[in-house]
């Protein structure tokens, strides 16, 4: 991937997305925040974030994000989202203790929305540069 | 023929799926959904029932859901071909052979 095929993207796909970015973070993490309100949740804010990766990807598409640390990553909120149920919910402690229903949600969604983020966003990746080189495409 | 057979075979399935599930009504008793609705609020301090049945009444359904993204994610990093396979072309395999062997 050359330099000049880089800076060959429209300039309006560019700043529209780099205007967007800010606004997609909080969508997502807004729906994931909100999912014991409104309709929503960590699955439907982990995508939300996971588009994240879909723009840099359409404005840069260049292979040099380390997709196996975000499958890390992936795996450790994995992780926390088999612990965390395991150790307050399935024990009794939020039955007991009402006080902690309300963060146990919301940390159950925020764990959720960021192990879907980073999973979509792993699986986008992997995706767009099986081959090594990213398919440039020009709208 | 062959098409007409798995035509119908198809239609027969869905035919003979349809007169079993038609002809053996059972009528469920409301119950979980009556004491869901009606509890959820205190059970679990959510004020949206779908977010209660999924983060408490089913939280095994939602671990286990989350679960299949790292199978597919595995399963995608298993089969995908890496940046180095595709490089010879479709035959890549029985190419990298060949050059493995000249090289030796």
């Amino acid at each position: 991937m050359s330099e000049t095929q880089i800076l060959g993207e429209s300039i309006i796909i560019r700043m529209v997305v780099g205007m967007l970015y800010p606004f997609m973070v909080l969508l997502g993490f807004y729906v994931i925040v909100n999912g014991h309100y409104t309709p929503g949740g960590g699955f439907q804010g982990g995508s939300v974030l996971a588009t994240l990766f879909v723009a840099r990807y359409v404005v840069f598409p260049v292979d040099d994000t380390d997709s196996e640390r975000l499958h890390t990553i992936q795996r450790l909120f994995l992780m926390l989202i088999l612990v965390v149920p395991t150790a307050l919910l399935f024990t009794g402690v939020v039955t007991r203790y009402p006080a902690l229903r309300g963060p146990y949600l919301t940390l159950m969604d925020l764990l959720i929305g960021i192990q879907v983020g980073f999973g979509l966003g792993v699986a986008v990746l992997r995706f767009a540069f099986f081959q090594g080189v990213g398919k440039t495409w020009h709208l | 023929m062959r098409r007409f057979l798995a035509a119908l075979l198809v239609i027969g399935t869905f035919a003979i799926v349809t007169a079993v599930s038609a002809g053996n009504r059972v009528e469920l008793e409301p119950y979980v959904y009556d004491y869901i609705v009606h509890n959820f609020e205190e059970d679990t301090g959510s004020k949206n029932a779908v977010a209660a049945i999924l983060l408490s009444y089913r939280m095994y359904d939602t671990m286990f859901e989350a679960l299949i993204l790292l199978a597919a994610i595995v399963g995608m990093t298993q089969f995908l071909p890496r940046p180095g396979d595709m490089t010879g072309g479709p035959r890549s395999s029985a190419t990298q052979e060949s050059e493995d062997t000249t090289d030796e």
